[in-house]
């Protein structure tokens, strides 16, 4: 009875504790019961070892609900990113197919109508994760660095520096209009 | 060496100094019984891995695994020691404190 206590008690905390802290933590624990057990009794080294468990949960859940928070932060960056990507091409093929050239131009009007989009998959992505339109202004920002340091084409100065601008600014403003928005909890 | 602006939270500090007392055989068990030896305080295991977790992240301790044995299941030891980083933050929380303290009547042990 006793071992079986043990067991689904480590099991619990096993589960419990994030990956990195499973191995070390459930042998710090099992090396202390049987200290225990050797200098009192069984029962008041599970006792322990119970309350240990208990006490533990907490914490560990805290640890484990802080790396995930992380981790869908970055996925529904990536997701908002995707989406800004799509309405970008959308945007520019709308807007090729009605020039008389069809070649590619520094479009102001293509750049004027992302921001909006932009803003509003950010101001999306914020009611998933309130840091993840961050995340996105900051891929944004690194992959227009990226490349503008890699291009080998000329591009008017104004060009540049819109490019480097409406897209954080815009992720930032929706995420700002959304944080303006009153909580419901 | 980074100093920290931001002082160490309670928890974290009480570690971080338990961590600096145990020396080379700091590992989660040592510096949770350190913890209670020297305060009374009854601290859970899984307090201590989340803060040291949180310390490591910060850049104060570093880790490293031992060998695994057969008193411990044949699970291996989470060994830490502080970094240069970790005395800095302990030196900037110690001058907070004693300049916050500094004057106040009733905090000295008679």
């Amino acid at each position: 009875m006793l071992d079986r206590t043990l067991h689904v008690a480590t099991w619990i905390l096993s589960r419990l504790a994030p990956e990195g802290e499973r191995e070390p933590l459930v042998g710090d624990l099992t090396e202390e019961y049987a200290l225990r057990a050797n200098a009192t009794s069984s029962s008041a080294a599970l006792k322990w070892y119970l309350k240990q468990v208990l006490a533990s949960a907490p914490p560990l859940l805290r640890v484990r609900l802080t790396q995930a928070a992380w981790i869908s932060t970055i996925t529904v960056a990536l997701l908002a990113y995707i989406a800004v990507g799509v309405a970008e091409f959308s945007v520019d093929w709308a807007i090729s197919n009605r020039t008389a050239t069809g070649a590619f131009a520094y479009k102001p009007l293509g750049l004027i109508i992302t921001f909006p989009m932009v803003m509003f998959i950010a101001y999306f992505a914020a009611r998933f994760r309130r840091r993840a339109p961050i995340v996105l202004g900051a891929m944004m920002l690194l992959v227009v660095t990226v490349m503008t340091l890699w291009t080998t084409e000329s591009m008017p100065l104004w060009y540049r520096i819109a490019y480097f601008v409406v897209g954080p600014a815009a992720a930032f403003l929706g995420s700002a209009i959304r944080s303006l928005r009153p909580s419901r909890s | 060496m980074k100093v920290p602006n931001n002082p160490l939270g309670s928890l974290e500090h009480i570690v971080l100094l338990a961590v600096m007392r145990v020396g080379s055989d700091a590992y989660g068990m040592t510096v949770r019984k350190e913890i209670e030896s020297a305060t009374g305080r009854d601290i859970s295991i899984g307090a201590v891995y989340a803060t040291l977790n949180r310390l490591e992240s910060k850049g104060f301790i570093k880790s490293h695994t031992g060998e695994p044995t057969a008193e411990r299941g044949g699970r291996a030891k989470r060994h830490f020691r502080m970094t240069a980083d970790g005395k800095g933050a302990l030196r900037t929380t110690h001058e907070i404190i004693l300049k916050m303290s500094a004057g106040l009547k009733g905090l000295q042990h008679t």
